[in-house]
């Protein structure tokens, strides 16, 4: 039976295919206005991929923050669920997920079946999450995907003094104003990120056994900040960390 | 999973003598003066025992409440709150008070009219906001202010010096009163407002211990609108006749086994004024088989708790009881000092520690599965050391849930991500909605 | 001499540590400045307060929630970080609830040998806290007796007040020479040797001030004082803003925060009863907002410095969540504007945005000459 795991994030769609505990298809798409279109469009594209018809699948279940907006799915999970679960099945030994996404991050303690123990969320602030980089990345003038490989050919440390987004983007300017270098300033971007998502970690306690999920994990200059931060060499990145929610929801089934 | 006990409920026999009390005393207020008598405001934690003494027309309008009231109102609470932005006041401030101070600038009484002015603001200062909202007030009506100062330390370490401080400074408030109004005070009304100051508070802590029982007679969200009583007049004789009421009826309930919530499996504390315009929360949580049996706020706020014989919590024994006999203005002004410096939602402004203890005795001798803290960003007071308590309770072995809101402000909450949140925690305390319960809140 | 200040602050834990070895004295942490150090002095301690560092930080998410006063989190992270393991003991005497809460985390996360809580009055203005809180400094001063396990005599106590007052009437002498038409020191030096004060042993402290006092008379500074302005508001100790400040062309003459002047504006007025002496300083010295009640006592204070020192404009510096300063910052920006000094409220974070600051005060600036000109 084909379980679908749909994660409805904040800014896009990933679904999940599984078949006895294997991935049989991928896909991603931008959540868009209709959420639920979105995700019909991220389905077909994904069972094309495996190269199978709607009717195959047994189970959808959906996480995220649109995930009662899906009205032909079969049930839903909470976001920390979905992540844990997904976590725990792609790297067993994970006792802390960390799940920064496009507008909120979270981390989860979880025990060795995915079962949330503790979690933290970061929710009423752009600052501790992919929207900060976004901002900052527009005010550098740089796509969000170099943001990070840019900020890795930093020389030297510089402080980000602003506390919050607005106030961030108006002191980036002032920093290319006063010729800082770009990837000085790309890394003082991720230095500010990655103090306040391990401000919210701490709240559930740091576990050295900790992965990284969520689609900023793809950002190498968050990444290598993070673990600066942290002072753990060894973090895991998951390798495609934004479809691990979407594998935790279609595992869901049956837990 | 197995079909949870269903317990029969039933409708609570004083809820709407409650709702009348309530409406009454904005009634009273309001027309005061057109009958002669006087008003004061201040909050619900001034020694509201003393003004009584100066005649049976003085009516008081304390603030808090009378904010939540507007809060359930999401329009006007937030024209309020507009006003009070307006003149430059910090929108973090507590929420209660940036309400207050925009129906009194915009001259809007919630229940009609124009807002009544009082007579004299009276306070007490433990929160860096109380003291502030009627420093402001006053100067914005141009009446008196008077506030005493209770920052004498927690109980447990109350000394003789400590205590007169604040008796002292009670007697200078009805000198200053009395200045006021221009009227004699009158000691034995001051004696009788005492005792009943302490008997409906000693009362309701009563009320909550009978939530020990299995199921819960009462739940939270039922509680709030009756510990509301003792906030707007706890010295009134008509407040602790009607706690002795609803002790019997509860007491009653306890023993015929009527719960506050059909399916209760699961029974939490919550913390802090929840946020008012969205007590669906409680409604949500039900879904699971939820129920909140109060917080150490509903609790403490207005209740006063003493050890029982047996070592557990339970109601202080109120002088009457320990056959005190009340006989000078200075006898009376000392027991009330004693009496409120004992409130247990005092003590966390000293220590956090002190209200873990609390909170670690309500979560064992109300049998509790679980606590949720909300994180509250519109008052400072009462939120003030709550991530030490989360610790203190996980060290413990307690399961917490932390919300982030509001209790006044919506602006501050967000209710898709509470729920959400509410969702997870129920994952790990291992319960599921309950088919029955969410139909039942369907159908009504 | 008066770089000696920078590198004091610069260095306060090597200090402190350096303090510590040399005289085998105990180093007590201050939580605020109502503690009565009168009696920490007289028992040969050093008295280091407890101050943030101005740098981002992740360590007190756990303990204090986001929306009390960075602060008192910044502060607490010093103590998480570990940077003042030297102290023997810590002491609050009651003051706001944000900063109560960087104590009780304090008190239960790193334990110290010595820790106490003054409950001191909180309505200052009361007649009845000035017997009340002679009763608390005695109770205080008793508790370091038994810490110690030496008697605190008459003399030593004479000895504390002596070397109190001494520190304070020398800052106010270099307060002075502030009021001058070319101050010869920036807010910024005066910020340093103010705040250093409160954790640099008193009578080193002093010694260097009297030797700065020497020297202001001859001293210039390389620039042109510009638009005189005063600092007014909650803790801050933010080197760098007063350097960009002084940098657009004004010299901070004068400041109304605890950080500064409200630490030493006044002494203990010897009176027989040395006890009474100390309790009454700290009732009597200009307060914080959050113990202003029920007047606004502070307001009238704020306005005779800002006359006295000549003040063109003030800059309400708020620290971002502080409820007391919230509490009062409309009503005295009005009473200020009303009294002919304009004002610029900013909201002060842990660390600052600095473009974005100096925009704001560059505009405020160009406002007050603007007004010289018509």
């Amino acid at each position: 039976m084909i379980k679908a795991g749909i994660d409805v994030g904040a800014k896009t769609i990933k679904v999940v295919l599984m078949e006895d505990g294997k991935i049989r298809a991928k896909a991603k798409v931008l959540s868009g206005f209709d959420q639920e279109e979105s995700a019909k469009e991220a389905l077909e594209q994904a069972l094309k991929e495996a190269g199978l018809s709607r009717e195959a699948i047994g189970s959808i279940v959906t996480t995220g923050n649109g995930r009662k907006a899906i009205s032909y799915a079969s049930g839903d999970v909470t976001e920390p669920r979905a992540a844990a679960l997904g976590a725990v099945f792609l790297y067993p030994s994970a006792r802390t997920v960390i799940d920064v996404g496009a507008e909120e991050a979270r981390a989860i303690k979880c025990d060795p079946s995915g079962k949330v123990l503790d979690f933290a969320v970061n929710e009423k602030c752009a600052a501790g999450s992919g929207a900060f980089t976004e901002a900052m990345a527009r005010a550098l003038e740089v796509p969000l995907e170099e943001l990070g490989p840019l900020s890795l050919r930093s020389t030297q440390t510089i402080p980000m003094n602003a506390q919050c987004t607005v106030f961030a983007e108006s002191e980036v300017i002032s920093l290319i104003h006063s010729k800082t270098q770009k990837a000085d300033i790309a890394r003082a971007v991720h230095d500010g990120l990655s103090s306040r998502v391990v401000a919210m970690v701490r709240r559930v306690g740091l576990d050295p056994e900790l992965v990284l999920i969520g689609g900023v994990a793809h950002n190498p200059g968050f990444v290598e900040s993070f673990k600066r931060t942290v002072g753990i060499d060894d973090v895991r990145t998951a390798e495609e960390p934004e479809f691990v929610s979407a594998i935790g929801a279609a595992l869901a089934v049956g837990k | 999973m197995a079909t949870p006990t269903k317990y029969p409920t039933e409708a609570l026999k004083c809820w709407p003598k409650a709702k009348e009390i309530r409406q009454q005393y904005y009634k009273d207020y309001a027309s005061a003066h057109d009958r002669g008598g006087i008003r004061w405001s201040g909050g619900a934690w001034a020694f509201d025992a003393v003004p009584m003494g100066l005649g049976d027309d003085v009516h008081v309008m304390t603030g808090e409440p009378y904010a939540a009231s507007i809060a359930f109102d999401r329009k006007f609470a937030q024209e309020c709150q507009d006003a009070t932005d307006a003149r430059g006041w910090a929108r973090d401030l507590c929420s209660y008070m940036r309400i207050y101070w925009g129906s009194m600038y915009l001259n809007r009484f919630f229940f009609g009219g124009e807002f009544p002015k009082p007579d004299f603001y009276y306070q007490t200062q433990i929160c860096c906001s109380h003291a502030k909202w009627d420093q402001e007030a006053s100067l914005h009506e141009k009446v008196p202010f008077y506030c005493i100062d209770v920052c004498v330390g927690p109980y447990e370490t109350l000394t003789e010096e400590r205590l007169n401080y604040v008796v002292k400074q009670l007697h200078d408030s009805i000198e200053g009163m009395e200045k006021t109004t221009g009227r004699k005070y009158d000691d034995e009304k001051l004696i009788a407002a005492v005792h009943n100051e302490c008997r409906s508070t000693s009362l309701w802590a009563e009320i909550c211990t009978l939530n020990k029982a299995i199921p819960a007679p009462l739940d939270e969200k039922t509680m709030f609108s009756l510990y509301v009583l003792n906030t707007l007049q706890r010295s009134s004789k008509q407040i602790g006749d009607f706690y002795e009421e609803l002790r019997d009826e509860v007491k009653d309930r306890v023993a015929r086994g009527i719960a506050a919530v059909p399916y209760e499996r699961c029974r939490i504390i919550t913390d802090t004024q929840p946020p008012w315009g969205f007590l669906k929360i409680y409604r949500y949580m039900e879904q699971f088989g939820v129920v909140s049996v109060g917080s150490l706020y509903t609790f403490g706020l207005e209740g006063i708790f003493g050890e029982q014989e047996d070592g557990s919590w339970g109601p202080r024994k109120t002088p009457q009881q320990l056959g005190i006999k009340i006989k000078t203005r200075d006898e009376a002004l000392r027991i009330t000092a004693d009496w409120n410096l004992s409130r247990p939602q005092w003590q966390h402004f000293y220590d956090p520690a002190i209200k873990t203890r609390m909170m670690l005795r309500i979560y064992n001798e109300w049998k509790l599965n679980g606590v949720i803290l909300h994180l509250n960003r519109g008052c400072e007071g009462l939120t003030v050391g709550s991530s030490e308590n989360r610790l203190g309770l996980i060290k413990a072995g307690v399961p917490v849930m932390t919300y982030e809101g509001n209790m006044a402000d919506e602006k501050e909450f967000d209710e898709r991500r509470t729920t959400s949140r509410i969702e997870s925690f129920m994952e790990t305390l291992g319960l599921e909605q309950i088919p029955g319960a969410v139909a039942a809140q369907a159908a009504s | 001499m008066i770089e000696k200040f920078k590198e004091w602050y610069i260095n306060r834990h090597t200090y402190a540590k350096q303090w510590k070895e040399q005289t085998g004295g105990k180093v007590i942490g201050t939580f605020c400045t109502y503690v009565p150090e009168e009696i920490l002095v007289a028992a040969k301690m050093l008295p280091a307060r407890i101050l943030g560092s101005h740098e981002p930080q992740d360590v007190t998410e756990p303990h204090i929630f986001g929306m009390f006063c960075p602060f008192c989190r910044d502060a607490l992270a010093q103590g998480l970080k570990g940077r003042f393991n030297y102290l023997d003991g810590v002491v609050l005497a009651h003051s706001c609830i944000h900063f109560r809460q960087t104590f009780n985390s304090w008190r239960i996360h790193l334990p110290v040998e010595f820790s106490y809580y003054i409950p001191m009055p909180n309505t200052v203005q009361t007649p009845h806290a000035r017997s009340y809180h002679r009763v608390e400094v005695e109770n205080f001063k008793k508790a370091i007796e038994e810490y110690t396990g030496r008697p605190i005599t008459e003399q030593d106590l004479d000895r504390g007040i002596e070397i109190l007052n001494r520190n304070r009437r020398l800052l106010r002498k270099v307060y002075e020479c502030r009021k001058l038409d070319n101050p010869p020191l920036t807010g910024e030096e005066a910020m340093y040797m103010a705040v250093t004060s409160q954790f640099i042993d008193k009578e080193e402290h002093s010694n260097v001030l009297e030797a700065v006092l020497k020297e202001l008379p001859e001293r210039k500074l390389p620039r042109d004082s510009g638009i005189r302005l005063m600092a007014v508001g909650s803790e801050n100790d933010d080197a760098e803003f007063f350097k960009m400040v002084e940098s657009v062309g004004s010299t901070v003459v004068i400041d109304e925060q605890c950080a500064g002047s409200r630490y030493f504006w006044n002494e203990s007025v010897p009176n027989g009863d040395r006890l009474a002496a100390i309790a009454n300083r700290y009732l009597d010295r200009p307060p914080c907002p959050v113990k202003d009640y029920p007047a606004h006592s502070r307001f009238q204070h704020v306005l005779n410095l800002a006359k006295d020192y000549r003040a063109q404009g003030a800059i309400i510096m708020q620290e971002k969540f502080c409820d007391p300063h919230e509490g009062d910052n409309p009503r005295l920006k009005k009473f200020l504007e009303e009294n002919g000094i304009p004002t610029l409220s900013l909201e002060f974070d842990s660390t600052n945005p600095l473009g974005p600051f100096r925009i704001r005060v560059e505009a405020f600036l160009e406002t007050i000459r603007g007004e010289e000109l018509f």
